[in-house]
Formats: structure tokens, C-alpha cells, sequence
């Protein structure tokens, strides 16, 4: 793993995501991006910077808050032969458009018989900074509820390149989050940080596979996201109190890779599963359903996700999004039962 | 414009696979919801010489007619609606037609086929190819925010699309009169859409209309509004009670809103007699009976195959 030590090192998430667009553009020209301020402005969270200076506005601009319309056009766009990478700005916003992901981009390609393909990457901002319900949620397991998407949730630098160039070139649809945290965050600063300075050539990563972060032999923390980042900082402190806490990163939803992870849980005699998504009907139940079918009795199992909506004031935003310091205890309440 | 004997050919073929896929429905052979165009069939007998291959066409729940206008295999489309291994694979059956290789594709979700239209539009115009978008919507998804977004948008972004309002007069059982407001074909003219609006039974207004839309998307790479009124002449899907249309409005529109009639109409105005007519309705019959045979003669999708297929590599 390659540590980045400059203390100049400036890049962010959001540079590396903006790279990345850069250098696929740059090989394919049927690819385009569009959405709401994406073109002059590089978007809010610096994500498609220098895109439309260096493409011209065919390739990159902006729309009108119309998502019901951008996402549509980009699956039209998508069938007709083009490749657009198109972002809702909050996945919360999915909601207004969401009858053109489910029942357009997820179900096209299969109700078509396989004569449709619909090469879309919908990139959207994910998880909580403080902005209360509507402007912090995760909702990946909506997405990965809907049969046709697939469903990718980078937890790390070097997976927001190679998820995402992964996903540019896949002839399938898929819903790309991007945690804001990620976005916003120093590569340096990070609690694990697998992008080097300069950061060199980027490889597609292969989409459906779990990845270990950190080895451990009491627990195993399984998360997505930034709960991996916060995973790594709570299994640090757990170490430093004489307990070894391995984490698991999930990486991708969809495909899920039932196999990797039981084989990976097996390896802790107890696990424990973590999601900044909300816990019903989620991702959490998903992951222990894939451990518990493949090694019965095995590993012992809890949960610690989202069981409310997100609150806007920081003081009850920390009690109920989980994170390093939630994650330690959950993982000792685990480790004594 | 076609001539009286290709627009009556085209009307009557429109109308009898339509009739055969209801009959189709009333035997059980399929099984699943069934909405026909009868009633509707001069609009799409006329557009069909105004597209051109480059062109795409992003139907309805009600896509028979617009898929035959397309370009669209019969056979193939009809082994779909029979729930044979045909145009899809028995996957998408009649709301949901895919055919690339026309440009043509529908969906059952009211309105939503038109941001998607804008898609194939935007194709169009970034690669130059001269081709336009039609996106169908019936009066009742002019009342969907879908249709209002892709308006806009499309004008903003310049997109060589035509927006064709089919007004049959009743979103299921809903009259026009009491969920639309205003008048549909103004309702462009807020995004700076000109638009254009006339019977939907008349071929030469028709023609008039898609000649004038079809050049000025075109050649200004702008979209276009068409508003075509006509009646349906069928419930809104097959089985449907249809008691809440008044029995007089029925009779008094299919004696006076009859496409078919009004090509007859035409044809005899053209010098056809009775016996010539008669000759060529055995022959179009046979014509559209060989696709019901064609089509029933494919074999059922394999059951596994529908475990197959939710993503492009399996």
C-alpha cells in the first residue's frame, strides 16, 4: 500500500474521481456527462472539474433541475449508442426520478430479451456531513433491491479510480456512490489511504469482489463505504486495547460476492456488520443471510446500522450514525456475548 | 403522402392485427394486459412514410401502430404479444417492444417514454446523423411532470424531437375535460415549442402537420409538438367494462371517427368500387392472417431462459 506523506498533497477524492473522467473521456469518445452543475462549476463537490473546458459543452453540461429528464435522456442516450456518465448531486434526490431507474435504466436491458444495453454510470453523492434526512442518506440497498442495477460503493481512493473506470466501461447500468467524506477528504488524511503521489496508471478494478483492508482474528468488521475508513480507525483502537479486529471492505452490492464474504467471516470467529444505510431490509441483513447460508453456526453475528433518519444537529447525528467510536463498542458488546 | 390504396392498405393492416390480438386475448392466448390502438390507426399510417431509418420512436403502453409505422418485423412483434420467443425473447411482451435495429422502442409507464426519447434525440444530434426523435404521449401524460421536464429540456438543449400527443379523449376512464387543463397544444408554446394540432382521422391534415413538424425538427434541430385528436374506440384495455363512456358518444364516434372508414372513403373517392375493395380486403386479410400464422408457428422461450438475462454479462 502506498502512504502518501506530502503534507502539500492537496488531492482530494473529488480530484481523483475528476481524473478518472478525464482520462475515460479521453480514450472513448462516445462518452458524455451531464447534470446539474457539472459544467462550469465542476460540480458541488469538485467531482467533474476542468471536464467541460477540456470536452467543450457537447460533451459536458449542465441541465435543468430535471432529474426525471437527464437520467431518462441519458438511458435513451445509453441505448441509442452513446455512453453517459450522468450524477444526481444527493442520492436523495433520487426520489424525483426514481421511475426512470427502475423501471427504465434497471429493467431495459432484461425486458428487451438482452437486444437493449444501457451503458450508464449514475454517479450520485452519498452519506452523512451533517445535513440532516434529506441531504444525508445512503439508500444503496434501495438500488440494490432493484433487480437490473448494479451497485458500486468505493470505500477507498483507489477504489473511486478503479470502481469507477470499472463502471465507465461495463455495458451494464450502474449506480456509482460516491461517500461525501471521500469526496471531500485529503487523501492524506485518510485512515486508510491506498492511492500513492503521484497517484500512477489506473486499472479497472474487477466489479463483485470483497476486499480485506486489515487482518484480525477476534471479529470481523464488514462494511461499505466510509464505515470501511471508520472500521479501520475503531479496529486500531481495538488493537490497542489487546483485541484483533480484522476489516472487511464489500465494495460492491451488485453483484454481491456471497462467497467472498462468508469466506472472509470465517476467519473471525464473530462479525460484525456495518452500514451507514438504514438497518431494515438492508444491506447488514443481506451480508448475514449470504455468511449464515454458506457456514451455519460458524460466526457469530450483530449488526450496526442506520435505525432512524439522519438528524441535523452533530450531537444527535453521533448517536445514531454509526462510526469509529460506535463501531468499538458495538464490536466489544459483540466480542462479550 | 400515401397514395388512397397504400393509406387504405396500411389502416386495414393496422386494424385487423389489432383485432386478431384482441381476439388473441379473448381466448386466453395471452395472458397479460392488452391496450389497442383501434381508432387511432391514421396517425401512425400517415407518419410512417415521414420517418427515415435514423430516425427513433419512443412509444406508448398502446405501441402496436407506432411500431408498425416504424418499421417494426409484424411477426417478430406479434410472436411478443402471443408470449412466443419473439421480438424480446418473451421477456418484455406487448408494453414494452424493443427493437434496435427500427430504432423503436415503448414503455408502460405513462409519460416516461419521452425523457428517453430526448436520449435518442441527444444521440442524434451529437453525432450528426440528421435524424429526429418522435416521442409518442397520449392527452393523459401531458398531465405527467415527465413530458413538462423533457419539454424543457429539450428546448434548452436543442434537441431534433417531436413530441406527438395522441389525444384520445379518456386516460383510462378520466374524460380530458376534467383532468386537463388548458389547451394541449399551447402548452408547448410556454417552453417556445412551436406546435401544431388537427383531426387525427383527417390523413391530408395529417400529413400537413407531420410535413411541417417533421421539417422544422429537422432542419433547426429544434423540437415540436403535434396534438392529434381521435377516439378510442376500444376500452382502455381489453376487458375493460367501458361503462363510463356514454353509449351515444360510442356510436356517434365510430360511425363519424372511423380511420377506417375515412380511407374507404378516400379509396371510393379515388374510383375503387365495391368489388375492388372487396378484392383487396381478402388480400390484406390474407396478408396479416400469414403474420398470426407466422408468428404462432415460433416456439415458446425456453422456461430457463428467464433466469437469464438481468445484466449484459449474465
Amino acid at each position: 500500500m502506498a502512504e502518501s506523506t506530502n503534507a502539500l498533497d492537496r488531492r482530494t477524492g473529488s480530484h481523483l474521481v475528476a481524473a478518472v473522467l478525464m482520462d475515460e473521456m479521453r480514450r472513448d469518445d462516445a462518452i458524455v456527462t451531464f447534470g446539474e452543475d457539472v459544467g462550469a462549476l465542476g460540480g458541488v463537490f469538485g467531482a467533474t472539474r476542468r471536464l467541460q473546458r477540456e470536452f467543450g459543452g457537447a460533451r459536458v453540461f449542465d441541465t435543468p433541475i430535471s432529474e426525471t429528464a437527464f437520467v431518462g435522456m441519458a438511458i435513451g442516450a445509453a441505448q441509442a449508442g452513446l455512453r453517459p456518465i450522468t450524477e444526481i448531486m444527493f442520492v436523495d434526490f433520487i426520489g424525483v426520478c426514481f421511475d426512470q431507474v427502475l423501471n427504465q435504466m434497471a429493467k431495459n436491458h432484461y425486458m428487451s430479451g438482452g437486444r437493449v444495453s444501457v451503458p450508464l454510470v449514475l454517479r450520485t453523492a452519498v452519506g452523512s456531513i451533517g445535513s440532516a434526512a434529506q441531504h444525508s442518506q445512503v439508500l444503496a440497498a434501495t438500488f440494490a433491491h432493484v433487480p437490473g442495477l448494479k451497485v458500486l460503493f468505493p470505500a477507498t481512493p483507489g477504489d473511486l479510480q478503479g470502481l469507477l473506470v470499472a463502471a465507465i466501461r461495463s455495458d451494464d447500468p450502474v449506480v456509482f456512490l460516491e461517500h461525501k467524506w471521500l469526496l471531500k477528504s485529503r487523501l492524506a488524511d485518510l485512515p486508510f489511504n491506498d492511492v500513492g503521489s503521484p497517484e500512477g496508471p489506473v486499472e479497472p478494478a474487477e466489479i463483485g469482489k470483497v476486499r480485506r483492508i486489515r487482518d484480525g482474528s477476534d471479529v470481523s468488521i464488514i462494511a461499505s463505504g466510509w464505515m470501511v475508513q471508520q472500521a479501520v480507525l475503531a479496529a486500531r483502537e481495538l488493537e490497542s486495547a489487546g483485541i484483533s479486529a480484522g476489516v472487511v471492505d464489500i465494495r460492491s452490492l451488485v453483484p454481491l460476492d456471497r462467497e467472498g464474504l462468508a469466506a472472509e467471516a470465517r476467519k473471525a470467529p464473530r462479525a460484525l456488520i456495518v452500514d451507514e444505510d438504514f438497518a431494515d431490509f438492508g444491506t447488514t441483513g443481506e451480508v448475514m443471510a449470504s455468511i449464515a447460508e454458506r457456514v451455519p453456526g460458524e460466526v457469530r453475528m450483530a449488526r450496526h446500522a442506520l435505525v432512524v433518519s439522519q438528524p441535523a444537529s452533530k450531537v444527535l447525528e453521533e448517536e445514531v450514525v454509526p462510526s469509529a467510536r460506535s463501531i468499538v463498542r458495538q464490536a466489544r458488546r459483540l466480542l462479550q456475548a | 403522402m400515401l397514395t388512397p390504396r397504400h393509406l387504405y392498405e396500411t389502416v386495414l393492416r393496422m386494424r385487423l392485427l389489432e383485432e386478431g390480438v384482441g381476439a388473441a386475448v379473448q381466448t386466453g392466448e395471452i395472458h397479460g394486459e392488452m391496450h389497442l390502438g383501434i381508432g387511432q390507426e391514421m396517425i401512425s399510417a400517415v407518419m410512417g412514410p415521414h420517418l427515415e431509418p435514423r430516425d427513433a420512436l419512443v412509444s406508448t403502453h398502446r405501441p402496436h401502430l407506432h411500431a408498425l409505422a416504424k418499421g417494426v418485423d409484424p411477426v417478430q412483434m406479434l410472436a411478443e404479444l402471443l408470449e412466443r420467443d419473439g421480438l424480446n425473447r418473451g421477456k418484455g411482451g406487448h408494453m414494452h417492444l424493443f427493437d434496435p435495429g427500427a430504432s423503436f422502442m415503448c414503455t408502460g409507464i405513462v409519460g416516461s417514454g419521452a425523457p428517453i426519447a430526448a436520449g435518442y434525440a441527444l444521440h442524434r444530434k451529437l453525432r450528426a446523423e440528421g435524424g429526429l426523435t418522435v416521442a409518442v404521449v397520449g392527452e393523459g401524460a401531458m398531465n405527467q411532470g415527465a413530458v413538462f421536464e423533457t419539454m424543457n429540456l429539450a428546448a434548452v438543449l436543442s434537441l431534433p424531437m417531436v413530441f406527438l400527443c395522441e389525444n384520445n379523449e379518456y386516460g383510462i376512464s378520466v374524460p380530458r375535460e376534467i383532468s386537463t387543463a388548458g389547451n394541449l397544444v399551447e402548452r408547448g408554446a410556454g417552453f417556445g415549442i412551436v406546435g401544431w394540432e388537427c383531426d387525427g382521422v383527417d390523413p391530408a391534415a395529417l400529413d400537413e402537420v407531420f410535413s411541417a413538424a417533421f421539417s422544422e425538427t429537422r432542419q433547426r434541430s429544434r423540437p415540436t409538438l403535434i396534438v392529434a385528436h381521435v377516439y378510442r374506440f376500444r376500452g382502455h384495455y381489453e376487458g375493460d367494462t367501458d361503462h363510463y363512456r356514454p353509449a351515444q358518444e360510442k356510436e356517434t364516434a365510430f360511425r363519424e371517427r372511423d380511420p377506417l372508414s375515412a380511407a374507404r372513403h378516400d379509396l371510393v373517392g379515388a374510383g375503387w368500387s365495391a368489388d375492388q375493395i372487396a378484392a383487396l380486403d381478402r388480400e390484406i386479410a390474407s396478408e396479416v392472417a400469414g403474420w398470426f400464422d407466422a408468428a404462432r408457428s415460433l416456439p415458446f422461450p425456453d422456461p430457463s431462459d428467464a433466469r437469464l438475462g438481468t445484466f449484459v454479462d449474465g
